[in-house]
């Protein structure tokens, strides 16, 4: 009984299991399937033709990439002054912990909510318009605490004896932070922007109101009224309206671009991850 | 090697704090670094507290206009004619991330008491990677997947009860299910490995079989990292906009006559976010009190997720530091523990 019970358990608990997986590669090998026939580089370097019944999305993901960087060069400068403040100059657990608060709390806010005050900020007290540099500094500070975190984590897993060493040599504190404690948590750096940056590339409820247009929009010239077109934005708006086939088969196209691209970011900064978290509970 | 003097370096804050000389020009440089750190953490406070001053200040008059009682439960929104109650887009919020957890939940706890207990080695790897990949999909390609194939799944499986469409309340609860399952798992399972090894090695030693030392020995312990990992979940349900906008119908919803009839959920209806990332954000735009209402709407959404993040974050941190101490690893490097940075994925 009890060991046709252990059975039964771990029967169930895997296929729960199993049921996860299965999602993730089901909805890659979907979209893979859907989007396959309209697959090709020509998609990925032509420009949009008839609301995405035709041609490609050179646009869109160039605007994406324009919308990422821009988020990057908002998130890192300040996510290393963030580590560094909470690890090398807070003193004290509670300073410490009101960071980690305020990063959670960041982390926790509704992307529709950033959306919202971006509209108010930039929209109207800035009198922007739709511009690029509005979403990428929103998407910034989406991302900022993931940034911070994966930067954070790997400051507090470098080894103690790198630090002894340092003073025994005498060294200054700004000096031990660029020699030591920045070099060695580069990794986290990346791997934490990386991982932002693929949050970054698929959220559309950001840039909704601050950024993105559907159609007219090439590279951006300036910041005011410099809209970009967008990959996720480009898809939430054919998504709702899906009647022309040659226009669906396109759009699973441009989601399985817009999938793969956030997949492949998230794959570069997973053995970080992994490794970091793996080790940190059982090294 | 270690000097009897209190150690420079290698504590909590990995450097001492008045490690650094300050007379030479060097050390006032160092300072200036430790300036620019302060300045962005003061500007990150900044961001945070003046983005709630923000929403407060703009949402200021729909207060004014319509009470707080009124704002947050009155039952009809219908901006052409002044009125603004907040009531049915709350209630659409809360059916949809409650049948968001009802589903994900066993599934999402389940999954990961077999991948923190079940399996070692590299099949777990590539099952955390795989969900850690799952949890980076991003909300439009759920939506789409949601428009395509799970509306017309909805709409088969309502037929009994007659609905207008596959967009109902249910179909973005489904949606949101599958969403939030990742983030539930991942916390989940950090939790369960929280639990020191030694404790189910002296279950087992007493010859309880591996349900029964997970059952009653690992669950108990990690219970509070589990629930904090529904609770961000919820989290993630209650702020998430695109995937629901798309299926969700966003028609305001018309309150049940009583709070258990549950009609609505297979009809259409609206959430806080589905009406806030929806065109009536742009019709506000120029009208003061509209605009009002809809950064009121905002604020209560922004509120409701803070309250249920933090409360999971501080959980999971209580979680962490319990099974840390019950732990006699003794590492060097203060782990940042639990798993909040998880979510982060």
């Amino acid at each position: 009984m009890r060991r046709w019970l252990d059975r039964c358990f771990w029967g169930l608990t895997g296929l729960a299991a199993l049921l996860a997986c299965a999602l993730l590669l089901g909805i890659v090998a979907f979209l893979l399937h859907r989007g396959l026939p309209a697959l090709s580089w020509s998609f990925l370097v032509q420009d949009t033709v008839g609301a995405g019944s035709g041609g490609g999305i050179l646009y869109q993901l160039l605007g994406t990439v324009i919308l990422i960087a821009t988020a990057f060069a908002t998130a890192a400068p300040l996510a290393v002054a963030l580590a560094l403040a909470a690890t090398v100059y807070a003193r004290g657990k509670g300073t410490r912990r009101r960071f980690e608060v305020a990063l959670y709390a960041l982390n926790g806010l509704p992307s529709i909510v950033l959306g919202i005050v971006g509209l108010i900020v930039f929209g109207k007290l800035l009198g922007w318009g739709k511009s690029w540099l509005a979403g990428g500094l929103i998407l910034g500070w989406m991302i900022l605490p993931t940034v911070t975190i994966a930067l954070l984590e790997r400051i507090q897993a470098i080894p103690r004896r790198y630090f002894e060493a340092a003073a025994a040599l005498g060294l200054p504190r700004g000096r031990i932070v660029r020699s030591v404690v920045l070099p060695q948590s580069l990794g986290g750096l990346i791997s934490g922007s990386l991982l932002g940056l693929a949050r970054a590339a698929g959220e559309t409820a950001p840039i909704l109101f601050t950024a993105a247009v559907f159609s007219g929009a090439t590279l951006p010239s300036g910041i005011r009224d410099n809209p970009v077109l967008a990959l996720p934005y480009h898809i939430f708006v054919l998504a709702q309206d899906t009647l022309d086939p040659e226009a669906g088969t396109r759009l699973w196209a441009a989601a399985f671009v817009l999938l793969a691209l956030v997949l492949l970011l998230g794959l570069a900064a997973l053995p970080a991850r992994l490794a970091a978290h793996e080790e940190a509970r059982h090294g | 090697m270690t000097s009897p003097s209190p150690p420079a370096v290698g504590l909590t804050p990995p450097l001492a704090p008045r490690q650094a000389p300050r007379l030479s020009l060097r050390g006032r440089r160092i300072e200036g670094l430790r300036l620019v750190c302060w300045a962005a953490s003061g500007l990150t406070a900044a961001t945070l507290l003046g983005l709630l001053a923000l929403l407060a200040v703009q949402s200021l008059p729909v207060w004014r206009h319509e009470g707080v009682r009124g704002f947050l439960l009155g039952d009809v929104w219908f901006y052409r004619g002044q009125r603004f109650g907040a009531l049915p887009m709350i209630y659409g919020t809360t059916v949809v991330a409650g049948i968001a957890l009802l589903l994900a939940a066993p599934l999402g706890l389940g999954a990961a008491v077999f991948t923190a207990e079940g399996i070692s080695g590299r099949a777990r790897l590539a099952v955390k990677g795989a969900i850690e990949l799952l949890a980076g999909v991003p909300s439009v390609v759920y939506g789409l997947l949601g428009v395509l194939v799970l509306r017309d799944l909805v709409f088969r499986a309502l037929r009994p009860f007659d609905p207008l469409s596959g967009d109902t309340l249910l179909t973005g609860g489904v949606l949101l299910a599958v969403m939030i399952l990742p983030t539930v798992m991942t916390f989940a399972d950090d939790a369960l490995r929280g639990v020191a090894a030694s404790q189910r090695q002296a279950a087992r030693a007493l010859g309880l079989t591996r349900t029964e030392t997970t059952l009653r020995v690992v669950l108990p312990q990690a219970l509070p990292g589990l629930l904090a990992a529904v609770l961000l979940g919820l989290g993630r349900a209650l702020g998430e906009t695109i995937a629901v906008f798309l299926v969700v119908g966003r028609m305001d919803n018309r309150l049940p006559e009583s709070w258990l009839d549950p009609t609505p959920v297979a009809a259409a209806g609206q959430t806080l976010t589905s009406k806030l990332g929806g065109s009536e954000t742009f019709l506000a735009y120029g009208d003061p009190l509209h605009w009002a209402a809809i950064t009121g709407l905002a604020l209560v959404l922004l509120l409701g997720v803070a309250t249920v993040t933090l409360g999971g974050v501080s959980l999971a941190a209580r979680g962490a530091s319990g099974s840390a101490s019950r732990s006699s690893r003794g590492s060097a490097v203060p782990s940042s523990g639990g798993g909040p940075d998880a979510s982060l994925a």
